[in-house]
């Protein structure tokens, strides 16, 4: 396992340089004169200029990159060029909302998909099942942001249950649940239909095996075999897929904050590639990457903790 | 072996060969047969069809001009005359929807079109070659895949501005690595058959063996892939032009229908309700008729269900 753990942790250097590489050529992908992109037509030659020292663009490439990443191991992601907060200030004080909103969506998803699959595969072939299907199908089918517009509109506006705006009180934690509530349904949804399909693909497949037959033979109740015993292969492939959906709710995530007007992670980057804000873009898109990078790799060590063959591969 | 030994075995391969493309048409019936047989695929394959005609014939179908605005009827309920009600400049939801398709269809086929016509040859190309090709070919792949993509396409979109043509290839983009992977696995394993071995030893050339041997064989999974993957297209393409990245007004794309009903949810909620529908029923479309294909191509579980 130690092997394993060592070689898939260095396996992501090649990947987060490549990802450095392409955050750090991104200003030269930007049509035309970056500094009067930013600034906008009525720019001076010397607030062009000005801008141009204080992003380093009068240095050559090199010694950019090198500075570039560099400012990133010290933990320095610049400054936004609009506000002069530092890029790392920003991205901190909106993340904790972010991470909170994906880990509650992948949670619930998870709790209620697991629970859901394994119900429709003990009753297979029965109204339950067919349910189940039927509603997980329609629930990945309905995108995450016009799950929310709907959401917003039916309980919000029409029905008053649950605030229109905002990410709630600081520190207040009842009010922040409350104004969580809408924008974590809206995320799960999707989620939890793929979660529970599979997982009712899986205990099916589990269901059929010999050790199985072997416990039923036994008298075993079926729903006890079921969860103590299939679930515990069935889950294999669930958890494979836990980095495939972090970036699925980081994605939906960008959209849920901009309708539910929350703060987080997805609205600092809208917000910048609006207001053409590169050094907050390139730091917001890099600690997106970062997350999704890790969460992959977390997924796959565990994979490998769950399933003893990976490792061996 | 003397020569004529040689030709009998190179003839007996050949067969095999022609067998196995002749399984590739039986393929498709019995895929046809299922969809036929099972009533969500029909009701997938009836809710795509719809699309279509609607994206194809939408001057025809459509009973006004989608950007024809009376302003001192806006905000109308449905009535016989405006069966979906009208938007915020009067302008007829339904023929704005109907047009809509036209968009979503353009941008999705487009976009898979180019991942598949970029991926497929690059996956080949790199599982036959393997050595340098093939680790160059999987690592960038693999950089692609790094970024969440919702993040990738955003940056791009931002960066490249808003455009029909820059939207296609930004989608393209986050989508060619995972054809480029599925073609790169089933040439892996197929370039060991008797029959590509048999090609290779009658002289044909390398691209001929990827364009006229391998490429029929290794399809069927991408047809998959690519189905689903159209759904996915028309979704992005609504959520940028919903974020105002994509299509830009007045061109009637369900998305941007989707973000002005956002910007009226207190007045008009019809506005929203509307394209909401035709968004998640394409989509459901979309899923029934992947689903039913997925048990078409899968014995396994065609044999549960019977």
């Amino acid at each position: 396992m130690l092997k394993y753990f060592v070689k898939r942790v260095l396996g992501i250097i090649p990947t987060l340089l490549c990802v450095l590489l392409f955050l750090f050529s991104l200003i030269y992908l930007l049509p035309g004169d970056p500094a009067s992109v930013m600034l906008g037509p009525r720019a001076t030659p010397a607030m062009v200029e000005t801008l141009n020292k204080s992003l380093g663009l009068d240095q050559p490439v090199y010694v950019r990159l090198g500075r570039y990443i560099w400012g990133i191991l010290h933990g320095d992601l610049g400054e936004s060029v609009w506000s002069g907060h530092s890029v790392s200030s920003l991205i901190m004080s909106a993340l904790p909302y972010t991470i909170v909103l994906t880990l509650s969506s992948m949670g619930l998803a998870a709790f209620f998909g697991i629970i859901l699959g394994v119900l429709a595969a003990i009753h297979g072939k029965t109204i339950i099942d067919h349910l189940v299907t039927v509603l997980s199908l329609i629930a990945v089918s309905v995108p995450d942001f016009v799950a929310a517009c709907l959401l917003l509109l039916i309980f919000s506006v029409r029905l008053r249950l649950f605030p229109v705006l905002g990410g709630g009180e600081a520190g207040n934690i009842v009010d922040q649940t409350h104004h969580l509530i809408l924008p974590v349904i809206a995320l799960t949804l999707g989620w939890l239909g793929y979660i529970a399909r599979l997982v009712r693909d899986t205990t099916l497949e589990v269901l059929d095996m010999d050790y199985i037959k072997v416990l039923r033979s036994f008298g075993a109740p079926m729903r006890y075999i079921a969860y103590k015993y299939a679930l515990k292969n069935a889950i294999i492939p669930v958890v494979a897929t836990i980095g495939l959906g972090v970036g699925k709710l980081l994605g939906g995530a960008v959209f849920v904050e901009m309708i539910f007007n929350r703060p987080g992670i997805g609205k600092v980057i809208t917000d910048a590639v609006s207001a053409r804000d590169l050094p907050v873009v390139q730091g917001g898109v890099l600690i997106a990457a970062l997350l999704f990078i890790l969460a992959n790799l977390a997924a796959d060590l565990s994979y490998a903790y769950f399933d003893p063959r990976i490792r061996y591969k | 072996m003397t020569q004529e030994k040689v030709s009998i075995e190179l003839s007996r391969r050949w067969d095999s060969y022609k067998r196995k493309s002749h399984l590739r048409i039986k393929k498709i019936a019995q895929i046809i047969h299922v969809i036929r047989r099972e009533p969500r695929g029909l009701i997938g394959v009836s809710i795509i069809a719809i699309i279509l005609m609607c994206a194809l014939f939408s001057p025809w179908i459509a009973p006004f001009d989608p950007n024809e605005q009376d302003i001192a009827n806006r905000f109308a309920g449905p009535s016989p005359e405006h069966l979906l009600g009208t938007d915020y400049v009067g302008r007829d939801i339904l023929s704005r929807l109907i047009y809509g398709a036209r968009v979503a269809a353009v941008v999705s086929i487009c976009s898979v079109g180019i991942a598949v016509l970029v991926g497929v040859p690059l996956g080949a190309i790199a599982a036959y070659n393997g050595g340098a090709v093939d680790y160059i070919v999987i690592l960038i792949f693999d950089v692609i895949r790094s970024f969440p993509s919702v993040i990738v396409i955003l940056v791009l979109a931002a960066i490249f501005g808003p455009s029909l043509l820059n939207i296609i290839l930004i989608l393209a983009y986050t989508s060619f690595p995972a054809y480029g992977r599925v073609a790169r696995a089933q040439t892996l394993s197929f370039k060991e058959e008797e029959c590509i071995i048999a090609a290779r030893s009658l002289g044909a050339t390398t691209g001929r063996i990827l364009l006229s041997h391998i490429t029929p064989n290794i399809l069927s999974p991408i047809i998959v892939l690519a189905g689903m993957d159209l759904a996915v297209m028309i979704m992005w393409e609504s959520a940028l032009s919903f974020l105002g990245l994509g299509l830009q007004p007045p061109t009637s794309s369900w998305g941007i229908m989707l973000r002005q009903g956002y910007t009226y949810i207190e007045t008009a909620p019809l506005m929203i309700i509307w394209p909401a529908i035709v968004l998640i029923t394409t989509m459901l479309g979309c899923s029934l008729l992947a689903e039913t294909l997925r048990v078409a191509l899968n014995p396994r579980e065609r044999e549960a269900d019977e």
